[in-house]
């Protein structure tokens, strides 16, 4: 008894996922449980898995379409039944799986899965000009088959003299790198094995399509950038209190007592920017559609760099929690972001963005804004700072802040205010934490 | 003013002196001891020399298997030894006139940098535009109490030996280790191997070496791996086993085989900021060192430690310093164990390969599917065993143990070196009946 399966719906707010890979075939046996297809959203993977032993009868999707969730993605059966019945029609789709991927025909493409070296050889030679037989056949016995040659016969026809010609003024290929080639590498002039062969490490490494994950940040930055009106105000704050505060909980939690969490600066400072935005309400907003919608909760994303790309996990109503309780979310959150095993409802709804770049050195930086937010705050090094006291001049440990926000709802002096309330918190965290 | 010296006169600096000398550049070659080195006076040549005698030792006793009856075979070692110095002597000879053909200025004495195109060799200063620094390796001496004692070999006095000892503990199961457990148990010494690693023959592939084990158990040497040489007193070494159980044996002699470093001191090296540690000087895949002008190949850089990188080394360093670009392709430079039987191999191994996550595919073919191999071969074994690429089966490593495999291996080079294909290779003819036709078979299997 054939059954299909649908994609999944992977939280509240997605509505439609990438089929990010094929992993089983039309036609290929499969057990219950065994993974079938890879799918992606903006935020995150997910496997489907095969509800049951039996054969992939289907695949009604081509890899990099985008599909509706609660669509038919594929079906397994015993090899004769009829599929029909289970296709998605092709105006359940989306726009954009329309364009990558629309419903397949019965059969699927032969030139997507066949052998892309054959499908190359099947055309050769390449050029729009005829070949005569002899040239045709050099091509193959040579296993030769330049992308364009120009043809001494008549009306432009490549003879064999013309491929043999070529042949010999081309570079020597090594095997490997040839078959390479066939699959669209370029080969240089020379190459670095005996007398000049191109090697396969010769090549450029083959072009790779983006991941879907990185296909939405780069839309979503593109975004950011074309509908808002941002700009970035640069402070920083004196660190002494952070760096007491740390080597304190640092020392403490190496004692006897295990029950102190361990809170890292980016947990101190994303603390203080959340009792800051309790202060500061006006930046604790969302401009939509030309509408401000003030949140009561403070919903605190913080960028997450993983394997697949920039995420932004979001710790709601932070407001509410303690600094150990704040820290200890971030990195509850942030260690299943990197596992790719974070849920998408935890990737959205952040009010405000902090995103800390001073673990890399980094002494200042323009972070993009996440709309409907109107305000990302960018956290960076400690550096030494020259500060003059009573007509001295002394160096204290300074942690840089990059403030962007969106001109159109927040001008520079409200902006600047928010930036001083947040220097202030981290100038008095050792009052503000409780620990 | 010379365009090169070359210190150091083996494999790696002579046939890079005679290579410049070629090309009609002004070249010296700077030799403390015999030239030909470490290959030609106590490695290479010497060994391969004790195994022809030792197998054909063995052979002469295992005759009546091939229907051949011989009396009792007796084993002259003072005659076996003096084969190899009449050999190695015929061989220097051939080193000299290479040299003076190809017009290289020999010049005899230890030298030192002064600068980096300066040096001193026997109170004379000799100044070069490039200086090619090819000083070789030593034995290694580990920190073994009583390492150096009258009983204890290594494998530059091993040579020496006149009489066969009844028996002999090997520190060391490395590639020159193993040649000498078989030499030594080839002319009925009894030989015990001890191996600080889990496995023999470390960086060979893991199913080769396996395989190496099983064999020369089998022909009745005794291993002990995992093991730690604690000390050795007189005819005594002392071991602790894994676990830590300690443990000893009695020996004629112990023979120290456990590896070889690089000649880096007293070179005045410092003097010049040279990049180098103990373990070898720095060098890029064309041979320069990080001092303009001054190269080095061979044991020196501690790279590969084969006679014959060595000599490819010196060769790409001298086309590379005189304009003519060139490389070393490491992953395409052979290495063979001259036990019986023989292991040969080039490229990667399987564990390299998995452990860098190269998809590839493998074919394994007992040697035995080569008609010559049995013929050759009465109660033979071995295996030949390929790997390639999984996507377009280019050709990746292959590894052989079985008599013969030193003298094909050479093909699987040229594979390896042009990233030829399994189906390309396939097009290529191989003589029938040779044992090559196992690495032919091997390929065949490829799926």
């Amino acid at each position: 008894m054939a059954v299909a399966v649908e994609m999944p719906k992977l939280g509240n707010t997605v509505e439609e996922c990438l089929i990010a890979k094929w992993l089983k075939e039309e036609g290929q046996r499969v057990s219950a449980g065994e993974t079938v297809v890879e799918i992606e959203t903006d935020k995150t993977s997910f496997e489907v898995t095969a509800p049951a032993d039996g054969t992939v009868l289907a695949t009604f999707f081509e890899q990099g379409a985008l599909v509706p969730v609660f669509t038919k993605l594929f079906v397994i059966g015993n090899p004769g039944e009829n599929v029909e019945a289970f296709r998605p029609q092709s105006k359940g789709s989306t726009p954009a799986a329309d364009a990558a991927g629309s419903p397949m025909p019965s059969a699927r493409n032969a030139s997507t899965g066949g052998q892309p070296v054959a499908a190359a050889k099947a055309s050769l030679p390449h050029s729009a000009a005829p070949s005569s037989p002899r040239a045709r056949r050099f091509a193959e016995e040579h296993n030769f088959h330049p992308p364009v040659v120009n043809g001494s016969g008549p009306a432009g026809r490549v003879l064999e003299a013309d491929l043999r010609a070529l042949y010999h003024s081309s570079p020597k290929v090594s095997g490997a790198a040839s078959r390479r080639v066939q699959n669209g590498a370029e080969a240089p002039l020379e190459g670095s094995g005996i007398g000049g062969m191109v090697l396969a490490s010769d090549l450029d490494a083959p072009e790779t399509r983006i991941s879907g994950v990185r296909e939405k940040i780069a839309r979503r930055l593109r975004e950011s950038l074309a509908s808002t009106a941002q700009y970035t105000l640069h402070s920083s704050a004196d660190a002494r209190g952070l760096l007491l505060l740390r080597a304190r909980i640092k020392a403490s939690s190496a004692g006897p007592d295990i029950n102190i969490p361990d809170i890292n600066i980016n947990d101190l400072v994303t603390f203080c920017t959340v009792q800051a935005l309790l202060q500061v309400p006006e930046l604790n907003v969302l401009f939509l559609d030309g509408r401000i919608h003030q949140s009561r909760g403070v919903h605190i994303g913080f960028a997450c760099d993983t394997p697949r790309g920039l995420l932004v996990p979001v710790v709601r109503n932070a407001q509410a929690l303690t600094v150990a309780a704040l820290a200890a979310r971030m990195k509850e959150l942030s260690a299943q972001t990197v596992q790719g095993k974070i849920s998408a409802d935890d990737l959205t709804g952040a009010t405000f963005t902090v995103s800390n770049l001073g673990v890399f050195g980094i002494e200042s930086f323009t972070p993009l804004l996440n709309p409907p937010q109107v305000a990302i705050l960018g956290i960076n090094a400690i550096q030494l700072k020259a500060v003059r006291k009573e007509g001295k001049v002394e160096f204290i440990d300074s942690i840089g802040l990059s403030l962007t926000l969106d001109h159109q709802i927040i001008d520079g002096a409200p902006g600047a205010r928010f930036l001083k309330v947040v220097r202030e918190k981290i100038e008095n965290v050792e009052q503000l934490c409780t620990i | 003013m010379y365009d090169l010296i070359v210190v150091g006169g083996g494999p790696g600096g002579y046939e890079a002196a005679a290579h410049a000398g070629k090309m009609g550049k002004k070249v010296a070659l700077v030799e403390k001891e015999q030239l030909g080195g470490t290959c030609l006076n106590v490695g290479c040549i010497p060994a391969k020399t004790f195994l022809r005698s030792s197998r054909l030792f063995r052979e002469c006793r295992e005759a009546a298997a091939y229907g051949v009856r011989v009396g009792a075979p007796e084993f002259d070692m003072p005659a076996v030894v003096e084969r190899k110095s009449r050999i190695v002597a015929a061989l220097g000879k051939g080193v000299q006139g290479i040299l003076k053909r190809a017009g290289v200025e020999v010049i005899r004495g230890h030298a030192r940098l002064l600068s980096r195109n300066t040096i001193e060799v026997a109170g004379s200063r000799y100044e070069a535009a490039n200086l090619l620094l090819a000083t070789g390796s030593r034995p290694a001496v580990p920190p073994i109490s009583g390492i150096q004692s009258e009983h204890t070999l290594d494998s530059n006095t091993v040579f020496g030996l006149q009489h066969v000892p009844k028996t002999i503990a090997i520190i060391g199961g490395g590639y020159i280790g193993l040649e000498f457990a078989c030499f030594f148990q080839e002319i009925g010494t009894q030989v015990s191997v001890f191996e600080m690693l889990p496995q023999i023959a470390a960086g060979a592939d893991g199913e080769i070496s396996t395989r190496m084990l099983q064999i020369l158990e089998r022909k009745g040497i005794e291993f002990h791996l995992s093991a730690k040489v604690l000390r050795i007193e007189g005819h005594t070494l002392h071991f602790a086993a894994p676990g830590g159980k300690q443990s000893s044996v009695e020996a004629d002699y112990i023979l120290n085989s456990t590896g070889r470093v690089p000649v880096v001191d007293d070179l005045g090296l410092e003097n010049v900021g040279i990049d180098f540690t103990s373990k070898g000087i720095k060098t890029s895949e064309q041979g320069k060192t990080n001092v303009s002008g001054i190269w080095a190949c061979g044991d020196v850089t501690g790279r590969r430690m084969l006679a014959h990188a060595a000599t490819r080394e010196g060769i790409v360093a001298v086309n590379n310093m005189f304009g003519r670009k060139d490389r070393v392709r490491y992953n395409a430079v052979p290495a063979v164990v001259y036990t019986h039987p023989e292991v040969a191999m080039v490229g990667r191994t399987e564990e390299e390969l998995r452990n860098a996550g190269i998809k590839h595919k493998k074919s394994v073919v007992p040697m035995a599917v080569a008609g010559r191999f049995l013929i050759e071969h009465e109660d033979g074994t071995g295996l030949v065993k390929v790997l390639c690429g999984s996507d377009f089966g280019e050709i990746l490593g292959v590894h052989a143990i079985g008599d013969g495999c030193s003298e094909f291996i050479v093909a699987a080079a040229i594979m390896v070196e042009t990233e030829m294909c399994v189906a390309d290779a396939s097009e290529i003819v191989f003589p029938h009946p040779t044992v090559s036709e196992s690495l032919k078979e091997a390929m065949a299997g490829v799926h």
